[in-house]
């Protein structure tokens, strides 16, 4: 630890803190813009500077390393002074607008550091040289008139997301934002992962969807896991008037510090589907509206007739629905299948492996951030499961080396330095060359490099997903396994949906052909059903589906149960590294319509059945492929 | 280039013109022909010193000899026995200390004139660039055989430390101290870099060398990285120096094909690799971490200091960034000694320096003299006078980031350290003459316009700070300006220096500090009577606002 | 319109001051031997807007800017992307409520269209009180301050923009 004194009082620090850092664990405020707590520190705004006796000039906190016995005075006029001029700089170089800008009054930290100067007006006109609007893409909005050139979401796209869509062109004032090599946002690489529209201080990036419809500091917050994948980010979800307004990353999670996906921040408020608002019972083949007690009702008389139950329920359902439902048909009703609708293809057979071994020998995503050799199997995490992907790629610049092997095309492979291919189904031997080549002894030239990169690095890690947790048979795996035993290397297996390891755990993976069951129960939730299975279900004479949303499977079904969407209900997700995560509530579901959980209750009344809702115990009985906690 | 041993001045201040001064000028000349001194003296009128009651004023120097109330009667005399024969005419001479300060430190000046004299420039347009034979001749390589063979990383250390060697490159920091910070990181990576983006306009110093004697920078490139225990190096020349790369590119692969360059340099364990790397027309990256970054493949924005390049430099590892001219001394010092080096110059700036001459002067062009060298020394030897008789107005000393400095700072020695007392930068050593038809504001405004396009844009202050100056002096040159426009001028020169990441906008300011500190009068008269003194500024009447 | 919301107040300030011109009284502008306070709204358009400022500034011993438009330039000021010229096209020949025999006027008794400019870009300002419009509250509290004869200063609060 080190001394140090800012504006008269002393000051531990941690030794190799910034000023800027000392002076937060103070409490001591100094005013930045080009600086955030998730990127390295820039340097480029100068609001931040302040006295430090003996030097020369004004010095920049941000980046100036606090030193023991360092005297530095954050407040005096010359500093003062200094911020103004620096805010009258910025707003004369752009158009700076509040009176129509989305991020005005409260969102925006240039309007707000102008403001803690207590400034009511500017000493230097703007030039009125207009700028470029890119409204290209499909969720983004950039308007180079607001830009203050901080370069956050420039760095946020490098060095968080790994994705370096955004640059900047020219230099001096010429210097522009632009996406690529100056191409239209909407044509270029970017991903749509908005970290840039979250981090831009200004309105400068916006998102199309929630702009004008409400401040930050005036909507109300919910943070809990986001559910549309088994990676499992923290979001922040803002809503108003029991409304979805925009959903961010936290920056303060733990794992992901902000970072989301487009499937986690834009697609959630693009579902346009209808929701389904009452119950519906087949009446003379035809779907008719009906109370609850109705088609509770015909719900009994349907089942009870019966012979052989399916019952499936989808894996995007919280872990507390999921007991309760495998409560419900297995131990109450013993259906002939009870499953979740992923069939455990993502799952089944590690989860297997690790029962067989009674250990678990998945590891934490954490695994990721350090690696500096990763190999990814059958897996585009371009295309999903995408954070784990950008902590590869945000390290390539660091040299991490990454190996890709796959059958498909796998836009992550673009970035690799061994590209191998893989075929489904010929695991087992690729994996078996693995191995020979951990000692150069392959066949193949490109096994054997990759086997040299991986034995070569000290944190290697090894990730899989769906495709070879379906297609390995059990010797592909020990193989896995003993790959990553050889290496020392961490074993990541992404999964499917947000509560696919909870499935797993409950023993949720059959898979489901409709042998002649009588009768099926659908717990679908808010999931889009695949063709495939709503195919599969018209071949069953009675089918019950509790679903948020209209589909072709609830509009074949003969009872269908209207229940709550993911924002609507709260839960408990668990992560496909262990991670046990919360969702809490953050709309109210429309009059008439039940969480599923409250269905599935009303359901196990109607048919006599006294299900067990001790959720937390059923989720480990069961050894899992990799250590659970809560988080 | 030869040197005149002595020079005189005349005082030609108003007051001296009153008594005669002209004659006194013009039978002086008539005397020294008539010695057959014109090719040994040296002499001209000198118009700002005041001394009401002795005028008019001859002065010798560098025997820092006063003459007052000179008649053209005495000077066949004078002539005669001072100039010809060497000893002073005590009955004319008055003391020194009577004078203003500006004049008053000749009496400290003895010894010769500063000729010529050829370190750095040594074998330039002597020896065949592309032979590295040549070199090898003119004792090229012998510096490196000694220190690989017979010093250890230590002793080369303390050799440039000793010698008080200073980086020419403008900052001016001392060599040996830089190489032992880097000496000192323990690091099993080292980087040695010669900083060749020469890009302050007017300077063309280093291109000479590494057209002319391209292997001196190989040899003391391999010499720092031994001393400093780095096992590669870059030199970063600027892409506009065509001519320059591809004779350091086959200078590096002769060096490489006689064993000079690569594995186990004279069989002594010492490897060292040497890379161009081009640059592609950017100011800014003559600034040593944005140099850095732009060999590193990122934009050339320069970087938070500290950590700096000696703890952290390519690729974060610790690196030397020495600029060409500063390369080029240390094989001269390797093999002629510290002590030798101390002998040129001043105590605190010892060598020489290559100064480049530019302007309204008769000659321009290079000259490497010892460090200590007046600006009035400069223009009157060297450079031959102003041209066509003109006066001389103001210089700009140091390239474009460097001051302007009126007549009144002219005797002051162009070292480090007088310099920087009296506040003003020597910079790169270039010398920009200007006569009375040089207007400050369009010089200013050419100054800020260079600094505004070459701006990376990384920090405010620089990037909008630069652009606004320059428009604020295109309307007062246009003649739109108001008092305001000079407040402003004034508080952005002091927010630049105050705020800037780098010295690139740290000296930004310094013309527009310089030109109201000294020449406020005339930039007033631009704002106040709508009129450019000297005729040149457009004075359209027209507002520009967006300079694109 | 915000103005007129402070209500009540309003005859609180008027007991207190001498109002001497107005553009809806029959003085339209300050003695020529001064007064205490100006108040300018609106920014500067044309050459008749420089005129009202600069006598504005010589007439009055502070002077005080009200709202966007007379602080930064305001809505009017977005004219300056495009020119003067241009605007003048756009309303009298091009628009779609124009005839064919649409043309803009010159006359010499016309004000000349300008750059849209802040007040303090022609004149000093002593006063600055930003908003669009400003809280009546704001209006209100510098109303009161130079009334009583102190300088408001507009901060925090009074300062955010609403």
């Amino acid at each position: 630890m080190i001394k140090l004194t800012i504006d008269g009082k002393t000051i531990q620090a941690q030794e190799g803190s910034t000023v800027l850092e000392a002076a937060k664990a103070a409490d001591i405020f100094v005013p930045t813009l080009c600086h955030h707590p998730q990127l390295t520190p820039y340097g480029g705004c100068r609001l931040c500077m302040v006295e430090v006796e003996g030097a020369r000039t004004l010095q920049p906190s941000c980046t100036l390393p606090a030193t023991d016995g360092m005297v530095v005075n954050t407040a005096t006029d010359k500093v003062l002074d200094a911020r103004k001029f620096v805010l009258t700089l910025i707003f004369s170089e752009r158009n700076h607008f509040c009176m129509y800008c989305p991020v005005s009054d409260g969102d925006c930290e240039l309007q707000n550091r102008a403001y803690d100067e207590d400034m009511t007006h500017w000493d230097l006109q703007p030039n009125w040289q207009p700028f470029e609007v890119d409204a290209s893409h499909e969720f983004i909005i950039l308007d180079n008139n607001r830009c203050i050139l901080c370069r956050r979401c420039t760095r946020a796209c490098g060095e968080l997301v790994g994705n370096f869509t955004l640059g900047f062109e020219e230099r001096g004032a010429n210097s522009l934002l632009v996406a690529d090599y100056n191409v239209p946002l909407g044509e270029s690489t970017c991903i749509s992962c908005g970290t840039c529209v979250q981090i831009c201080p200004t309105g400068a990036l916006i998102d199309r969807q929630s702009a004008y419809q409400g401040k930050e500091t005036e909507v109300d917050h919910h943070i809990g896991v986001c559910v549309e994948c088994s990676v499992g980010c923290q979001r922040d979800v803002l809503t108003r008037d029991n409304r979805l307004v925009r959903i961010e990353g936290d920056w303060d999670a733990e794992l992901t510090h902000g970072l989301l996906c487009d499937k986690g921040r834009f697609l959630p408020l693009e579902d346009d589907r209808s929701r389904l608002l009452t119950p519906l019972v087949r009446k003379d083949g035809q779907l008719k509206a009906a109370t609850w007690d109705e088609a509770l009702d015909a719900i009994a008389s349907g089942l009870g007739k019966a012979q052989g139950l399916a019952a499936l329920a989808s894996t995007r359902l919280p872990a507390e629905d999921l007991v309760l439902f495998k409560s419900i048909f297995t131990d109450g009703l013993k259906a002939e299948l009870v499953t979740s609708l992923e069939e455990g293809k993502s799952t089944a057979s590690v989860a297997k492996l690790a029962e067989t071994m009674s250990k678990s020998f998945e590891s934490s995503l954490d695994a990721l951030k350090d690696a500096d050799a990763v190999l990814v199997l059958e897996l585009d995490l371009v295309e999903e499961h995408q954070v784990p992907g950008f902590f590869i790629k945000r390290q390539i610049p660091e040299g991490i080396k990454l190996i890709v092997a796959d059958g498909k095309d796998n836009r992550l492979a673009a970035k690799a330095h061994v590209r191998l291919t893989l075929t489904a189904g010929e695991e087992s031997a690729f994996l078996a060359e693995l191995h020979k080549a951990l000692e150069g002894k392959a066949d193949d030239e490109g096994i054997n490099q990759a086997g040299a990169l991986l034995t070569s690095a000290e944190k290697p890690c090894i990730v899989y997903g769906k495709t070879l947790a379906a297609n390995a048979d059990e010797a592909a795996l020990k193989h896995l396994l003993a790959v990553a035993e050889a290496l020392g290397a961490a074993l990541i297996g992404v999964k499917g949906e947000a509560n696919s390891m909870a499935a797993a755990q409950l023993g949720l993976e059959a898979p489901f052909t409709p042998n002649g069951y009588q009768a099926a129960f659908v717990a679908l939730g808010d999931e889009n059903p695949t063709q495939k299975l709503t195919k599969r279900l018209e071949e069953i004479p009675f089918v019950v589906a509790q679903a948020a949303y209209y589909s072709q499977l609830t509009a074949n079904a003969d009872v269908v149960l209207p229940v709550t969407m993911w924002a609507e209900q709260a839960g408990t997700y668990l992560s496909l590294d262990g991670r046990l995560q919360k969702f809490e509530k953050a709309l109210d579901a429309p009059e008439g319509v039940l969480t599923s959980h409250e269905a599935l209750l009303k359901v196990a009344e109607t048919l006599a059945v006294k299900p067990d809702t001790d959720w937390k115990a059923s989720l480990t009985k069961r050894t899992p492929t990799v250590e659970i906690q809560a988080v | 280039m030869k040197a005149t041993r002595s020079m005189v001045l005349v005082s030609s201040d108003p007051e001296s013109l009153d008594m005669g001064a002209l004659d006194v000028f013009n039978t002086l000349q008539q005397q020294i022909a008539a010695f057959g001194l014109e090719e040994e003296i040296s002499l001209s009128m000198i118009s700002d010193v005041s001394k009401k009651t002795q005028n008019p004023l001859v002065l010798v120097y560098p025997d820092a000899v006063i003459y007052g109330s000179v008649k053209p009667e005495d000077i066949p005399h004078i002539v005669e026995e001072h100039l010809y024969k060497g000893r002073v005419v005590a009955e004319k001479q008055i003391s020194p200390y009577d004078l203003t300060g500006q004049i008053a430190w000749l009496s400290a000046r003895k010894g010769t004139l500063p000729a010529e004299n050829r370190i750095v420039l040594k074998n330039v347009g002597l020896i065949d660039p592309e032979s590295i034979d040549d070199y090898i001749v003119n004792q090229g390589y012998e510096a490196l055989g000694t220190v690989l063979q017979e010093m250890t990383p230590q002793e080369t250390i303390a050799i440039i430390m000793n010698s008080g060697l200073r980086g020419r490159g403008g900052a001016g920091f001392p060599t040996g101290l830089k190489w032992q910070f880097v000496a000192s990181t323990k690091n099993d990576k080292k980087y040695v870099i010669c900083n060749a983006d020469e890009s302050e306009p007017g300077t063309f110093k280093d291109r000479l060398v590494l057209e002319g004697d391209p292997h001196a920078i190989i040899e003391a490139m391999m010499i720092a990285a031994y001393a400093v225990g780095a096992d590669e190096g870059f030199v970063y020349i600027r892409g506009e120096y065509g001519l320059a790369i591809s004779r350091m590119q086959k200078a590096i692969d002769q060096a490489r094909a006689y064993g000079l360059l690569g594995e186990n340099i004279f069989d002594t364990g010492f490897s060292f690799d040497l890379h161009i790397h081009a640059g592609a027309g950017a100011y800014i990256c003559g600034e040593e971490t944005a140099l850095i970054e732009s060999i590193e493949g990122n934009r050339g924005e320069p970087r938070a200091r500290p950590p700096y390049p000696t703890t952290a430099g390519l690729w974060q590892k610790p690196t030397v960034v020495n600029n060409v001219e500063t390369l080029a001394n240390i094989p001269a010092i390797i093999r002629n000694g510290a002590d030798w080096y101390k002998s040129i110059g001043t105590p605190s700036s010892p060598g020489t320096k290559v100064y480049t001459i530019l302007g309204n002067v008769n000659v321009t062009g290079l000259i490497e003299v010892p460090m200590g060298i007046t600006l009035r020394e400069v223009i009157s030897i060297y450079a031959k006078g102003m041209k066509d008789g003109a006066s001389f107005k103001l210089a700009q000393t140091g390239g474009s980031s460097g001051s302007i400095i009126p007549a009144s700072l002219q005797d002051t020695p162009m070292d480090f350290d007088s310099f920087s007392k009296a506040g003003v930068s020597l910079g790169s050593g270039a010398l920009l003459i200007g006569d009375e038809n040089v207007c400050v504001v369009d010089l200013a405004k050419v100054l800020l316009n260079f600094f505004r396009f070459e701006s990376c844009g990384k920090c405010n202050p620089c990037r909008i700070g630069n652009k606004r100056a320059y428009e604020t002096l295109v309307n007062i040159s246009e003649g739109v300006g108001t008092l305001k426009d000079l407040d402003d001028l004034h508080m952005l020169s002091q927010q630049l220096y105050e705020l800037s990441n780098c010295g690139l906008g740290q000296t930004a300011g310094s013309p527009l500090y310089d030109i109201l500190a000294h020449f406020r009068a005339e930039v007033e008269a631009h704002v106040k009577l709508k009129v450019c003194p000297t005729g040149v500024c457009p004075m359209s009447g027209r507002r520009v606002y967006q300079i694109v | 319109m915000s103005f007129l919301d402070i209500d009540e107040r309003i005859l609180k300030i008027v007991e207190l001051v001498d109002l001497r011109a107005t553009p809806i009284t029959d003085l339209k502008a300050p003695d020529v031997d001064g007064v205490t306070v100006g108040i300018l709204e609106g920014g500067i358009a044309n050459t008749h807007n420089e005129h009202t400022a600069i006598r504005m500034r010589e007439r009055c011993k502070i002077l005080v800017a009200l709202g966007d438009c007379a602080v930064f330039g305001g809505v009017p000021a977005m004219r300056n992307f495009f020119g003067e010229e241009a605007a003048l096209q756009r309303a009298y020949v091009d628009a779609e409520s124009n005839d064919s025999e649409g043309k803009i006027p010159s006359s010499p008794e016309l004000a000349q269209l300008t750059r849209v400019r802040a007040v303090n870009e022609v004149v000093k300002v002593d006063i600055h009180i930003p908003g669009c419009p400003p809280h009546a509250d704001v209006i209100f509290y510098a109303l009161a301050e130079l009334a009583e004869g102190r300088i408001p200063e507009i901060k925090d609060d009074m300062l955010h923009w609403h």
